[in-house]
């Protein structure tokens, strides 16, 4: 009897470490966006057809920065363009008895899908269209002044990273923070932002910053669930992150460096604005804090 | 010499130069001739026949000796003469004038000063030259610095005047005698003539008279030892904080070899000092001075060099300019195509300069634009200025990646007048669309460019590109924009070639005839492939042309320090020099800024309304406030030669700072103000090159027929004067027979006759 249920209980303990839980965002073979719908009701994002040529299945989720494509193998494409959706390549992220991908979540899918776009919403900007991940510890990083990393609850910077990410952002770089949710995930974050910026101050953007309103007009601050529960209709929030945030980190001159997108999944509503199922509202929000967090890091 | 030679010639160099050789007696040349030759021609064939014990060349010899002696005999007889106009004596006048500035002060290698030579002349009484003048003229005196005017008697003179008008004094004098017989003027002074207007004008009615003009030159030829801060080139007006390279002219005689310290100073405070090594005799050196005036509003600078050992001339050891340090904030309109990083780090590279206000208008999307820095929610509302009023309202015009065909054809036209007309600083940028790229060939816009287009490169197929290290040429060395805020050249470009490579993709190599490059780029072993900076005039304003599309890599680049400010200076000093002189469209002036008290000012208004178009029917009123504080209000009127212009006068009474501000209006509405400074101060403009000017003297001399003398040949003077002299004249005959050299001459040959006889032995 004993037996039985130590071995049942076992293989509880195993399948529950292992298996996939209803909150973690599955890797991208799960679901396979429908693209041959159209959306009548959401114009402004315009035809899906290009995010199929850019070839969605493609995956390669590395499961952390040591295997990140370099940055030279990108420079080799020939005449550099003027806008890399960056995203940092930051270490840790696999802790624990869960898989997190860290800073590769959904990563290049999404990439492809927000800058497919992007290349409609903003349409002179000279956006190079593929995914470009970099270390932060990689010199190269500061020839790239837009940076994106998410999932950053389970972030662990090395001390080059910090000092590479120190100097790229007080040089005059921009950082968007995004989808990690609640209070261990906040104060993981914090303490590594501390680590990098040390005594800067983490606010509240109010919502007359000009991030608000640089390319879209917003008015309010939505949670973005990630697309699982998004396209269930259940609750937004993960664990206690209840309340979306917007936050920034300013330098001494009182220039935004980082903006920190707290309790809200950007990345997924950019990643399924076109699936049918995903409610268009919070693809609509993510596109305008998207767009306008680039317009706003290339003009301030 | 002279003195020998006037012994055998009896008269002096003067009298055979001025005089016309001819014979008293009564009898015709011709006749005279034929007599000459009755009597030689029996002589020589007498002597022809003659048998003896003689060769023919003795025989040549001798005759030869013996006509010469006949020859000499009979010139004595016929009487030869010269023939002088002189002037009658006391019958004409002679006007003295004596130059009576500051300069005559200075002492010369005698110890004494170049007016004790006037004191001991004509003060004393039975000066020798005084009274032979007197004897045969009347002598009128006058004094002349700045002004001429009648003098009395020579203890008047004071030797205070601020300068010296030479041309106006002789026209003033020559004026002013006419109408009684005029043989000459007589000058006295140093020559050094400060008016400024080219002497040659004051000639010509002295010219025209005849009158000829004798200068007496006072003073040494050369100021030794001496030094002298001969220039400062300075612009009038520059913005609070600007960084500025001074270019100080220092010329010196006797201190060869000696570094001297030029200090700069602001009302009394130091604000720079650097060393500067003379070169050699009488050549100037340009010592360069970096100076930043830290607080706005009219700064008089003073630049000094510390008086040296054994100076006589002390004052012009320093000179005082007045500059306008002007607190404003300048608009510049930014206007970017597409979302560019560039615009970002130029942004944040002048956030921190008060008087820049870079205003921004980004196209982020077709037909959608962000606005920065705007001053109210109007401006730039329906995007780029459709109207000239609305575009000139900014000093400056920064384009980024547009292309040509967003802008309308009188968009373009009128970009190009903003330069044109308006005077106002364009900068065009790199980009996927500037330049070539962005089909801006053949426009309106590119004939104003500072560089070609047409590189075979714009039409090949897919996208130029090129990664340029930059390095400045020879003028980038020193000029204000690429100076990078050091003033060593070696500096600087030690700077410029450790920046990591930007890149283009606008191939532009060549600038248009006129043009300034400042910048080039290229690989490590050759930077000057492409054009990186370059510049020109046109019309009223300028054109600059930056053809990269990242130099925000000078700040972002891993191999860049983060306390480096090289991006934030490179990027600050060049939007300052773009709107540096840009026009207002009331600008006033006055001839210059420093004046002196009790001198009048000439004001001079340009006026223009909102498109810059010269006003004819303005109404113009200067308001200007004096030290004491008092204001007058002096109104100004169109100057009819001229569009746009108004002139006015008014007179300053103490010494000090004036301020004026003018204001123009057109009916009701007022088309703009402005404020121009000055400083009354007393003129210390003679002590600078102070030297007596032996070569203005003597041209005035020899145009208009008369002679130049120092204090040493002005023995001769009262007898020139007689001589070449205009006025009442009357015809004198001197004899030329009792010359000692005929006298010689005639011994001479008959002693050599006979002594050649003596030695042939034929006596």
């Amino acid at each position: 009897m004993r037996a039985l249920l130590f071995s049942v209980s076992a293989v509880a303990l195993a399948f529950l470490t292992t298996a996939p839980g209803p909150w973690h965002e599955g890797s991208s073979e799960e679901r396979v966006p429908n693209a041959d719908a159209r959306l009548e009701h959401a114009p402004f994002l315009g035809p899906v057809a290009a995010s199929e040529a850019l070839g969605l299945r493609g995956l390669s989720a590395a499961a952390d920065g040591a295997t990140a494509p370099t940055a030279a193998a990108q420079e080799a494409r020939g005449v550099p363009r003027e806008f890399y959706f960056t995203r940092a390549a930051y270490s840790g992220g696999g802790r624990g008895f869960r898989r997190r991908q860290g800073w590769s979540t959904d990563y290049p899918k999404a990439d492809q899908i927000f800058l497919s776009f992007i290349d409609r919403l903003l349409s002179n900007l000279d956006a190079y269209e593929r995914e470009h991940p970099i270390r932060l510890d990689d010199p190269e990083v500061r020839r790239f002044p837009y940076l994106y990393a998410l999932e950053v609850g389970g972030m662990y910077l090395t001390q080059p990273e910090i000092d590479g990410l120190r100097d790229y952002l007080l040089a005059g770089g921009f950082l968007v923070i995004d989808d990690f949710w609640g209070s261990r995930e906040w104060a993981n974050f914090e303490y590594q932002i501390q680590l990098v910026l040390p005594g800067y101050e983490i606010v509240d953007l109010p919502l007359d910053h000009p991030i608000f309103t640089t390319f879209y007009e917003i008015d309010e601050i939505m949670q973005i669930p990630n697309v699982n529960q998004g396209v269930r209709g259940g609750p937004t929030h993960e664990r206690d992150g209840y309340v979306p945030m917007v936050k920034g980190i300013h330098d001494e001159n009182g220039r935004l460096m980082v903006v920190i997108n707290w309790n809200t999944d950007l990345g997924d509503a950019w990643e399924w604005a076109d699936d049918p199922y995903y409610p268009i509202k919070y693809s609509t929000y993510a596109y305008e804090m998207g767009v306008n967090m680039i317009v706003y890091a290339m003009s301030h | 010499m002279q003195a020998f030679m006037e012994f055998l010639f009896k008269y002096r160099l003067l009298l055979f130069q001025e005089g016309d050789f001819a014979f008293e007696s009564p009898w015709p040349t011709m006749v005279v001739l034929g007599v000459v030759a009755a009597l030689a021609v029996p002589a020589i064939l007498t002597y022809g026949a003659a048998r003896g014990d003689t060769q023919p060349l003795d025989r040549m010899v001798m005759a030869g000796l013996r006509l010469g002696v006949v020859g000499v005999l009979v010139f004595i007889l016929f009487q030869p003469i010269l023939v002088l106009t002189s002037v009658v004596p006391q019958r004409n006048f002679v006007g003295i004038l004596i130059d009576d500035s500051q300069s005559m002060r200075i002492t010369g290698n005698d110890g004494l000063p170049r007016s004790a030579f006037i004191e001991s002349t004509f003060g004393s009484e039975g000066s020798e030259l005084m009274s032979a003048l007197a004897e045969k003229f009347s002598l009128r005196f006058f004094r002349f610095s700045r002004e001429t005017s009648r003098l009395g008697d020579v203890s008047e003179l004071e030797y205070v005047g601020t300068a010296t008008e030479l041309g106006e004094a002789m026209v003033r004098v020559q004026e002013e005698l006419t109408g009684v017989p005029l043989s000459g003027l007589i000058v006295l002074s140093d020559g050094a003539d400060n008016s400024g207007e080219p002497l040659a004008e004051s000639l010509l009615p002295l010219q025209a008279a005849n009158i000829p003009v004798y200068t007496v030159g006072l003073g040494d030829e050369v100021l030794s030892p001496d030094v002298q801060v001969s220039r400062v080139e300075i612009p009038r007006t520059v913005l609070v904080g600007t960084s500025l390279v001074v270019d100080v002219i220092v010329s010196h005689r006797g201190y060869a070899g000696r570094t001297v310290p030029l200090i700069v100073e602001d009302g009394g405070q130091v604000i720079a000092t650097e060393d500067v090594a003379l070169g050699e005799d009488g050549e100037p050196v340009v010592a360069r001075v970096r100076l930043e005036v830290a607080e706005s509003g009219p700064r008089l600078l003073s630049f000094r060099v510390p008086v040296q050992d054994g100076e006589p001339v002390e004052q012009n050891n320093a000179r005082e300019v007045l500059i306008d340090v002007a607190d404003e904030s300048e608009k510049i309109l930014y206007f970017e195509g597409e979302p560019r990083w560039e615009l970002k780090f130029v942004r944040r590279a002048v956030a921190d300069d008060e008087n820049l206000q870079v205003v921004v208008l980004q196209r982020t999307a077709a037909g959608k634009f962000l606005r920065l820095e705007v001053d109210d929610a109007e401006e730039l509302a329906a995007g780029f200025p459709k109207t000239r009023e609305e575009l000139f309202k900014y000093r400056g015009l920064v384009l980024g990646s547009v292309e040509a065909s967003f802008f309308t054809h009188d968009q373009l036209n009128m970009i190009v007048d903003f330069v044109s007309q308006r005077g106002g600083g364009l900068l065009l940028l790199g980009g996927r669309n500037s330049f070539a790229q962005g089909g801006y060939e053949g426009t309106s816009l590119a004939e104003a460019m500072p560089v070609f287009l047409d590189d075979e490169r714009n039409t090949e197929a897919g996208t130029y590109f090129d990664e340029l290290l930059v390095s400045p040429t020879r003028t980038g060395l020193t000029h204000p924009a690429t100076q990078l805020g050091r003033d060593d050249s070696e500096g600087i470009r030690e700077l410029w070639e450790s920046l990591p490579a930007v890149t283009t993709l606008n191939p532009i190599t060549r600038i248009k005839p006129g043009a300034t490059s400042l910048l080039t780029g290229g690989t490590d072993q050759d930077r000057s492939r492409q054009i990186v900076l370059a510049y020109h005039r046109y019309g009223r304003g300028k054109v600059i042309a930056l053809p990269v599309q990242d130099t925000w890599i000078w700040q972002m680049h891993a191999d860049i320090a983060l306390e480096d400010q090289t991006h934030e200076t490179f990027w600050r000093q060049l939007l300052r020099w773009l709107i540096d002189g840009v026009p207002d469209p009331v600008g006033a002036q006055s001839e210059s800024e420093v004046v002196e008290p009790g001198q009048v000012v000439n004001l001079t208004v340009e006026v223009g309304d909102s498109a810059y178009l010269e006003v004819n029917d303005g109404s113009v009123v200067a308001t200007v406030l004096g030290p004491a504080g008092d204001s007058i209000t002096v109104p100004l009127d169109w100057a009819v030669d001229e569009d746009g212009r108004y002139d006015g006068t008014f007179t300053t009474t103490q010494a000090g700072l004036y301020e004026v501000s003018v204001q123009a209006s057109r009916g009701a509405d007022t088309l703009g103000t402005a404020i121009t400074f000055m400083n009354a101060a007393p003129s210390v403009a003679e002590y600078f090159d102070a030297s007596m000017r032996g070569t203005t003297l003597r041209r005035v001399a020899e145009e208009t027929g008369g002679r130049f003398y120092t204090p040493e040949t002005i023995a001769d003077l009262p007898e020139d004067i007689s001589l070449t002299g205009a006025g009442v004249t009357l015809t004198e005959e001197r004899d030329l027979w009792d010359m000692p050299i005929l006298l010689i001459l005639l011994l001479g040959l008959m002693g050599a006759e006979w002594g050649y006889r003596r030695t042939r032995g034929l006596i």
